[in-house]
This record gives C-alpha cells, sequence and structure tokens, in this order.
C-alpha cells in the first residue's frame, strides 16, 4: 500500500527533475544543476487485499505527504547525476494508528545518453539509467500501511527509448529490472506467502516496471502524460482481513500527468505539477497523487540564452 | 564517449552488486533438516537420559499410564518380526534423498516439531473475520473453509489450543513408555545388524512406537482445533510414521501399536476439551451490553471497541473456561485487585504516561513494541512462549516424553494464565487507553478487549515461572524476557503501567500452580 511512495521506492523514480525523471528523453546540459523541492499528497482510501478491492474503516484514507529533495548535475551533456531525498509521514483519518514519519531513502543516478539518431523530422535517443536507493533512516518496514517505505536497498537498470518530432511533440518507452535487497525486522518470525519464518530477514521479491509517455515540450514547457506499469516479481498477497507486508506482490498500473512551466520574467525558475491516479493494482492502495514544486537551474558553465 | 558509456554500465553493476538478495529464510528454527531451508546442525546430541520411568509419572486427563491397554508384542524371534526386519532393510537399501530429508526432519524430535507445527497453524488462522455488511460473521467449526476461515487463533483459544496438543502428546507418550518399559522390545537398529540407525534412539525401547503416538495424537487433537488443515496434518503424521521406519527406530508393529495408542489417547483427552466451556466463550449481544452496564453500575467507564463497525469482545467468556492447574475458585481468589478507577487522579496519570511515551518513543523502545507485538496473523504470544521454550529445550539432552513434559507445563500455564486473565478483563471491562484519550494512537494494533490486565504480562509471566523451574540457571534471563514483552505494551500504546504491573503478578501466581504440579509428578 502506500501506493505512490512505495511504488515510487520500489522504483527509484520520483515525477520530474527541472525537464528530467530517470524516465523522460531530456538530458542537462554539461555544468548546469537543476535542484529543488517537491510536496506530494498522495491519498488512498480503496486498497486491493491481493486482488480483493475493499474499504477499511479502520483506515478511513491513507494520506502520505512528503517534501522530495531533488537535484540533477550534467557531468557531461551526456552523462547527468540525479540525486533525490525524500521526507514522508503517513496518518490514516480514522481508527487508532499511529502515523509514521521520517527522512526516506536516497537515491542516486546516472542517466547517459546512448545513442542519437536522426529519424524523419525529429531525432530518436536510447539512454541506459543505473540506480541506486539507500534507506538514510532506520525507520520500520513492518508496520504498513503506516511505514514510510521498505527499507530496502534497491538498485536499477533501465533502459529508455525517446523520440521527439521537430514541433515539440515526444513519445517515451522506459523500462527496468530493480533487484532488492533482504530486509530487516524487529521480530524473529513472521508469515507471509503462506509459510512461517523464523528469521528477522525477509526476502524481497525483484520488481519490473516500464512507462510509456507521450507530451509536449518546448522552450518553458514539458508537458507529459504516461502510464506505468509496475510488477513485483514474488511475494504473498495480504490474507483477508491481514495488515499488509513489506515483501507482498505489490503491482499497479497509473497514470500521471504533468506540467513543468518555467515562470516568466523570473530567470532558470520553474514550477512542477503533477497528478497520478492508480487504475489497478494488487496489495496496494487506489491513490490520487497530486504534486507541486519549484526547481530552480544554475549555470555553473556560464549564462545561457 | 565509449569510456563514458563504460563508466555508465560500470556503476549500474556495482549498484546491483551493492545489494543482497537470498530468498534462503529458513522456515524452522530446529536443528536437523528442515529441508532445504533450516539452519542445519548436528542433531545426535538430543536424547539424553531415557526416563525409564515415565510411565509412572503422574497423569493429567488419564486416570493411569495403562487405562489404554497395549497387548504384548511378538518377539523379536518370532517369524512375524523377522518379516518386519526385512521390511525395514530393503526400505533402507532403496531409500531416496527426499526419504532421507524426511529422516532428518524428524530426527529434531517430534514433540518439537509438532510444536513448531501448531505454531505455523496459528499463525496461519489468527486473523480475525472481515467486517460483512456493517458486522462480523462468526467463525464456523463445521464450515471452516468459508470467509471467515475457521478457527480465528486468538491469544485464548491459541492458548487453549497450544495445551490440549501438549497434554494431549503428554499423556499419550506416557503411556507408550510405561508399555515401553513394561514389554522392552528394542529398537529394530538395536535387535538386528542388517538394520541401519539413521536416526537416534536414545536407548528407549521401541513398542510402541512413540513417532507414531505423537503422529496419532496430532491426527485428532490437531484436526480438531484446525480442521481446514486436515490434508496437511495427515501427510505430516503419515510421513512421522515413515520415517520411524525407514530410519530403523521402529518396525510396522511398534508404528502400528503407537498409532493406536495415540488415537486411543487422543479423544480422551479431547472429551475433556469438548466439556471446558469453550463452546460458551463468544457469549451473544444481550451477554455483552450486561457487561458493559456491569462496569457503568460501579461507576467505571465501561469499555467499548474503538473499531469501525464496533467488534464483539473476543471470547468475553472465556474467563469460565476450565483450567488446567486451578479451580474456579481458584481463579477468583487469584484475581487481581481492582484497576484504578477510570475517574481517578491515578488514571489520569496512567493514560497521560502512555501518550507520553508513545509520542517520545526511542527507536529501541520501538523495536521492542515489535518484537513482541505478536499481533494478528502471527503465532499469537503463547506461540512466542513455545518457541522460547523450544529454543531451550534443542541441545537440553531430553527425551521425548520429558520434551512433551515441558511443552505441556508451559502451555497448562499459558492456557490458566488466559483463563485467569480474561477474567479478570470482563470482571473489570476497562477501558484502552484510546479510548480514554483518543489522541492516544499505536504503533501496533489494538487488541479488540478490555485493558485490565495485559495479556502479555500474564502469558509471559507463567511461561517464565515455568520455564525457571526447569531451567533454574536461565532465571535471570526469563525475567527479563517477561519484563520486556510486558513494557513492550506500554511502547505499543495498549497499556497503562497498571495493567503491565497486574498482569505479570497475577502470571507468575498462576504459574506457580503449574510449577506446584511438576514438583509433585515424579519427574524430577
Amino acid at each position: 500500500m502506500k501506493v505512490l511512495l512505495s511504488t515510487l521506492a520500489v522504483l527509484g523514480v520520483s515525477g520530474a527533475l527541472c525537464a528530467q525523471t530517470l524516465t523522460d528523453g531530456i538530458m542537462m546540459p554539461r555544468k548546469d544543476l537543476c535542484t529543488g523541492f517537491v510536496y506530494e499528497h498522495d491519498r488512498w482510501s480503496e486498497y486491493w487485499e491481493g486482488t480483493l478491492k475493499r474499504d477499511n474503516r479502520n483506515i478511513g484514507s491513507l494520506t502520505t505527504r512528503s517534501v522530495v529533495w531533488m537535484g540533477t548535475y550534467g557531468v557531461t551533456d551526456k552523462i547527468n547525476v540525479i540525486a533525490m531525498l525524500p521526507y514522508v509521514s503517513t496518518s490514516a483519518s480514522q481508527g487508532v494508528l499511529h502515523g509514521m514519519k521520517g527522512v526516506q531513502d536516497l537515491t542516486l543516478a546516472v542517466k547517459y545518453e546512448a545513442l542519437t539518431r536522426p529519424l524523419g523530422s525529429g531525432s530518436l535517443k536510447l539512454f541506459a539509467v543505473g540506480s541506486v536507493a539507500l534507506p538514510l533512516s532506520n525507520y520500520t518496514p513492518d508496520f504498513y500501511p503506516m511505514s514510510i517505505g521498505s527499507s530496502s536497498r534497491r538498485a536499477s537498470a533501465r533502459l529508455t527509448l525517446s523520440y521527439t518530432a521537430r514541433h515539440g511533440f515526444f513519445a517515451n518507452g522506459s523500462g527496468a529490472y530493480t533487484g532488492r535487497a533482504n530486509v530487516t525486522l524487529d521480530r524473529s518470525a513472521y508469515y507471509t506467502d503462506g509459510r512461517l519464518y523464523y528469521s528477522d530477514e525477509v526476502a524481497m521479491p525483484n520488481v519490473i516496471d516500464y512507462t510509456f509517455s507521450v507530451g509536449y515540450r518546448r522552450s518553458g514547457l514539458v508537458a507529459p502524460f504516461s502510464f506505468t506499469q509496475q510488477h513485483t516479481l514474488g511475494g504473498g498477497d495480504i490474507r483477508r482481513q491481514d495488515m499488509p507486508f513489506v515483501s507482498n506482490r505489490m503491482n499497479a498500473s497509473r497514470v500521471d500527468a504533468g506540467v513543468l512551466y518555467y515562470v516568466p520574467k523570473v530567470q532558470n525558475l520553474a514550477l512542477k505539477l503533477g497528478a497520478t491516479r492508480t487504475l489497478t493494482g494488487r496489495n496496494v492502495g487506489q491513490a490520487t497523487t497530486l504534486q507541486a514544486g519549484l526547481m530552480y537551474t544554475f549555470h555553473f558553465g556560464g549564462p545561457r540564452s | 564517449m565509449k569510456r563514458s558509456w563504460l563508466a555508465g554500465s560500470l556503476l549500474s553493476l556495482l549498484a546491483l552488486g551493492a545489494i543482497r538478495c537470498t530468498n534462503d529464510i529458513p522456515t524452522s528454527s530446529l536443528p536437523g533438516g528442515a529441508g532445504a531451508s533450516g539452519p542445519g546442525g548436528p542433531v545426535g546430541a538430543r536424547l539424553g537420559r531415557p526416563d525409564t520411568n515415565a510411565g509412572t509419572w503422574r497423569m493429567i486427563v488419564l486416570t493411569s499410564a495403562n487405562q489404554v491397554p497395549v497387548p504384548a508384542p511378538s518377539a523379536v524371534t518370532s517369524a512375524e518380526y523377522r518379516a518386519e526386519i526385512a521390511t525395514i532393510t530393503a526400505a533402507q537399501a532403496g531409500l531416496t534423498k527426499e526419504q532421507q530429508a524426511k529422516i532428518d526432519y524428524w530426527s529434531t524430535g517430534g514433540v518439537l516439531r509438532w510444536n513448531e507445527i501448531l505454531r505455523e497453524l496459528v499463525a496461519r488462522y489468527n486473523l480475525p473475520p472481515a467486517p460483512r455488511d456493517g458486522a462480523y460473521p462468526v467463525p464456523d467449526a463445521t464450515n471452516p473453509f468459508a470467509d471467515p476461515q475457521f478457527p480465528f487463533a486468538n491469544p485464548p483459544y491459541a492458548a487453549r489450543a497450544y495445551s490440549y496438543v501438549s497434554v494431549a502428546q503428554y499423556e499419550a507418550l506416557k503411556a507408550a513408555w510405561f508399555y515401553k518399559y513394561e514389554y522392552r522390545r528394542a529398537a529394530p537398529s538395536a535387535v538386528d545388524a542388517s538394520v541401519k540407525a539413521l536416526a537416534p534412539t536414545g536407548d528407549v525401547p521401541a513398542y510402541p512406537s512413540e513417532d507414531a503416538v505423537m503422529s496419532g495424537v496430532a491426527e485428532i487433537v490437531l484436526r480438531a482445533l484446525f480442521p481446514a488443515a486436515v490434508d496437511e496434518i495427515d501427510s505430516k503424521a503419515a510421513e512421522q510414521r515413515e520415517a520411524a521406519l525407514w530410519s530403523g527406530r521402529a518396525a510396522p508393529s511398534d508404528i502400528a501399536a503407537g498409532h493406536a495408542l495415540g488415537r486411543a489417547v487422543a479423544p480422551l483427552v479431547m472429551a475433556r476439551a469438548g466439556s471446558d466451556g469453550m463452546r460458551n466463550a463468544g457469549g451473544n449481544a444481550t451477554l455483552w451490553q450486561a457487561l458493559a452496564d456491569g462496569a457503568a453500575a460501579k461507576g467505571q467507564t465501561p469499555w467499548k471497541s474503538l473499531e469501525t463497525p464496533p467488534r464483539p469482545p473476543m471470547l468475553p467468556f472465556f474467563g469460565n473456561v476450565r483450567g488446567w492447574n486451578l479451580t474456579p475458585e481458584d481463579f477468583v481468589r487469584e484475581r487481581p485487585p481492582a484497576p484504578p478507577s477510570t475517574s481517578s487522579e491515578q488514571m489520569r496519570q496512567e493514560v497521560a504516561e502512555v501518550k507520553n511515551t508513545v509520542e517520545n518513543l526511542t527507536r529501541e523502545q520501538l523495536a521492542i513494541a515489535y518484537k513482541w507485538s505478536d499481533g494478528a496473523g502471527t503465532y499469537a504470544p503463547p506461540g512466542h512462549w513455545n518457541q522460547i521454550a523450544a529454543d531451550y529445550v534443542v541441545g537440553a539432552g531430553y527425551s521425548d516424553v520429558r520434551t512433551a513434559r515441558l511443552f505441556a507445563l508451559v502451555n497448562m500455564a499459558m492456557h490458566d494464565a488466559a483463563v485467569g486473565c480474561w477474567e479478570a478483563k470482563y470482571y473489570y471491562f476497562n477501558p484502552r487507553p484510546s479510548q480514554m484519550d483518543a489522541g492516544i494512537k499505536t504503533p501496533i494494533g489494538l487488541p479488540n478487549f478490555p485493558s485490565y490486565t495485559s495479556g502479555h504480562s500474564t502469558f509471559s509471566a507463567a511461561a517464565a515461572s515455568v520455564l525457571s523451574y526447569a531451567f533454574p540457571s536461565r532465571t535471570a534471563e526469563l525475567d527479563a524476557m517477561k519484563d520486556e514483552a510486558g513494557l513492550s505494551r506500554l511502547y505499543g500504546g495498549i497499556h497503562y503501567m497498571s495493567d503491565i504491573n497486574a498482569g505479570k503478578d497475577h502470571g507468575r501466581r498462576i504459574g506457580g500452580y503449574t510449577v506446584e504440579f511438576a514438583r509433585r509428578d515424579g519427574a524430577d
């Protein structure tokens, strides 16, 4: 559950960075740093208990608020380094479960523009992205849906193919495989996926995801619309009336619309807005996420027109 | 450009290498072959003293160890027995890897294995019914596969289940020991050199087979308690008998006699279960209201369910269920004194203490709350203490019958703790901290029954007192665990300190009754 956040945490993806995400087809030029903060408000009141969609009046609606710091730096025109770090807090509107909060996982990524080919009126590009996510605080993953994340160290390999037409319309396809390290609980036995395990260690199934997006961009504006599917390659379902568990098979499909708008008259400042809705899922909440942030670009290589 | 590509791929590879993903998480805490996933280790050290006089140890439900007759076996020189030896040697000659793994699994000790299986069953069935149309359907023993599944193996249900399985096993094993030393027919591996000893026998005579006794008990007792798991129980029971034969521990006639004995003793114990009051422990809406009215009449704020929709209280009349070592009068006499009045200054302070603790929890305190949470979907607090008992027994050099005795003692004490604690909970019907102050949110699940006294504290103190009797050198460690288990409920925001202190004291006194039984049962 913890829809967007766990998904984001799983994928190591979190919205657009200036004009860059791990999944898009845009690079920061050499010696440019784009950085800023994004506020996310994620909320669900129904979730899938395994494949059964239900509500739970002892949770009501579950809200996850996060403030995410993001930064992307152009090492070269073709190599970008991306970092992000969220501070997350959760709360339930009903029932007695205590919310949790804290610094979550640091994502570090290298994005490489591997190939550029002119095609028709535009150009086709291939990107390779390697990323790691490292939990920075000792939060517990044993209190889903209130936990702020899975606390699993993760590593991802991603390929993105992006086509941009001359007039600014673009289309992307991106897919990634994410390996997830075992996580540690504060108890020495737990039941999941039909077995009682005698360990504080939980094996985390790996994850694949793919995203298709289309949109429009020109100087000062980027507006993508995308569809994302996440599949967890293993893990048990939430049992009837059980609490969710960190290694559950969490699947989700989502649509996402966003806009990055460079504020006129304030040079280098961009406003970032986004909305995401979960369409289908398994062992996750059906979340709606709203996002708003400000991103600023520094040109260490000297001013640009 | 080539170089940067290389750098990029290298970084992703490093990233992937930095994490460890192993699926080799153990599904057993016991040594000796839990298939591929056990911790492994030597098992030859188990089985110290054979406890030759266990047939004289005091019975609990049966009137005597030979209440169920077991006919004399044929002589080891007889043609029938020679044919049985031939069956074993033939089986051993063609032993597969899977069969060897099953021998290793059961050679850890049947009592420990069945206890482990029971813990897994409790964890599987420890889920409350989901609401339907604004109410909660009641699990139905005659329709166990439905939604809700039967049973809801909540803490009192589990405490009682652990005790009946352990007591039935212990009674049947004492009976087996009686006949073993009555007839003194050795294990096939000791009778005939052509039979290999693939599992330790501890020099205990083989007739009737203790492994088969346990399998027969499990078939009846576990099946009655967890009817939806019947196939799995039967298949484990059959496997235990096969392993006894393949390992050279028992001949077919040892196994047949043991199986029959186990299947004959178990119903005698389950007859007690059938009339122990459990069937009335749930009550009905009129009786639940009377509990609330009773507390209100005493000027107290009555407990109420904080779930939505409100869930009926968990087994409110479990306090009337028959105990093992306390009479109904004993339970009343040992009932803890009244909790602080819900309108008292002390109560106000204790509520504030809970809130202050939860809002200022350290990470270590939170870890303690989770370590002992033992809530829905777990083997429950009595299961946690069975796990601790199992850890102590491994390597203690206990015979099977002595191991069964330890689990019977621990689980009788915890069943009595459940009865006593539930009696107090519903006698006082005291509200939880989150009811007294809606601002108290809990970092673990809030149990759906009254607060005073703390079940964890009562279970833990009762179990710790029995384990301290059996393992006196570990008393300090057990005391520390008991105290930590109690405090975990304050850290979890679900109990006041007075619940915890009264529960620990109550549990210690209740455990004392079982310790008194143990001191006089002829086993020391």
